[in-house]
């Protein structure tokens, strides 16, 4: 098993700084979503992470924690993920991105 | 060259795969695309092989996100790291022998504008310290010599991390590397100071810790090459294996280089001042506009 980051949505729709989005070494691994926050409720969107794409190189925690002081972002054992975003599951939109949420290692194929 | 490149072909849309499929339909080509929109469209750039956390990689990732026109834009490289990613964006790439890319560049660069006249194709070199600086550096001088209109960029980690570990001319003195186990015992190569004797229209130093100033300079440095001469940026992309720099901490350190060596510095000649002005509306070279004189004081 190995790590990936995990972005707690209640945090991150609060705050939507989206720098995460912007220090991500890897493409379309760190997406944002402006219909992922506010459907459950909250002021904005939320950036969220394409799992199958994650180095676990934890970059994105220290802008997170240190740049935006938002601690929003963890790093979590793939397995222990009970849901997560795969690109296979996720649909570009106009300005947006959706995803729909499912068990990755049944999706990774692990 | 074109938009018509980024199209399926007739009847095989349903057997593209995803990245492809997003790719034509939610891509950057033909729109007008920032930084700020990072991670809510399909990205140029897709999975590659390079290492977790790789400062370089970001690099990469930001200056293809700000080429002005990547549809209409050949990337050029040569070996090292870069190139594992440069070669998996969709636009065009060639991959020069060692040390030819600039070379290569300048035949290219001729080439389209015999073949598209007016039409900007912009072409870009990405290539490493190693590339640039030491077995591409004549051709590299030779380049900006003849004024040929095209951008390099140096990604400047200051070692060859593609062989494990030995010293470029950009590695700093003193620095002991795993090649290098006595430390480097020369200065690290002003190339700078070099561009600028060579007569490049502009020449800056950037650092990827902040994303949007990276977008300006690429931006910049390609609009200029297309009529005034040669742009060249030199960007810190440090190498987190052969510095051993944790990969969560790749940005702390980007930030304590650029404070220390790697400040911000950009240089714009008149005529590239003045093309960025006229052409494309850019207000940062306007001549600023005379401060009021202090009042002097009369005697009562």
């Amino acid at each position: 098993m190995y790590l990936v980051a995990n972005i707690d949505v209640e945090i991150c729709a609060s705050k939507s700084c989206k720098l995460c989005t912007q220090y991500c070494p890897e493409a379309n691994t760190i997406q944002y979503s402006e219909t992922m926050g506010t459907d459950k409720g909250f002021k904005y969107g939320t950036a969220y992470i394409a799992v199958d794409r994650c180095k676990g190189c934890a970059l994105c925690v220290w802008v997170c924690d240190t740049m935006a002081k938002n601690n929003a972002i963890k790093m979590i054992m793939i397995d222990q993920l009970p849901l997560a975003a795969v690109t296979d599951n996720i649909r570009y939109e106009e300005k947006t991105t959706v995803a729909v949420l499912s068990n990755p290692m049944i999706v990774i194929g692990n | 060259m074109s938009l018509d490149y980024v199209k399926f072909s007739g009847g095989f849309e349903k057997f593209m795969p995803k990245e492809y499929r997003d790719m034509v339909e939610h891509g950057p080509f033909g729109k007008k695309i920032s930084v700020s929109q990072m991670g809510s469209f399909k990205e140029i750039l897709e999975e590659h092989p390079m290492c977790a956390g790789c400062a370089m990689t970001l690099f990469i990732r930001l200056a293809i996100i700000a080429f002005p026109n990547p549809e209409d834009t050949i990337t050029v490289g040569t070996a090292g790291c870069g190139r594992l990613a440069i070669s998996q964006a969709a636009i065009p790439f060639v991959y020069g022998n060692y040390g030819d890319q600039n070379g290569v560049a300048s035949g290219l660069s001729r080439g389209l504008r015999l073949r598209f006249g007016d039409k900007p194709k912009d072409v870009v070199v990405m290539a490493g310290d190693g590339g640039t600086a030491d077995i591409g550096f004549q051709q590299v001088l030779h380049s900006w010599f003849r004024k040929e209109r095209f951008t390099t960029i140096m990604l400047d980690n200051e070692v060859y991390g593609n062989t494990g570990g030995q010293e470029s001319g950009m590695t700093n003195r003193g620095a002991v590397l795993k090649m290098a186990p006595l430390g480097k015992k020369f200065e690290k190569m002003d190339m700078l100071q070099m561009a600028k004797v060579a007569g490049c229209a502009y020449v800056a130093t950037v650092v990827p810790n902040n994303p949007r100033r990276v977008e300006s300079v690429i931006k910049k440095a390609v609009l200029i090459a297309r009529e005034v001469g040669s742009t060249y940026i030199q960007a810190y992309t440090s190498c987190n294996i052969e510095y051993a720099i944790p990969t969560d901490k790749v940005m702390e350190d980007a930030k304590t280089v650029e404070n220390d060596r790697y400040q911000f510095t950009e240089y714009v000649s008149d005529e590239a001042k003045q093309y960025l002005t006229e052409r494309y509306g850019y207000k940062d070279y306007l001549p600023k506009a005379a401060a009021p004189a202090a009042a002097i004081p009369t005697k009562a």
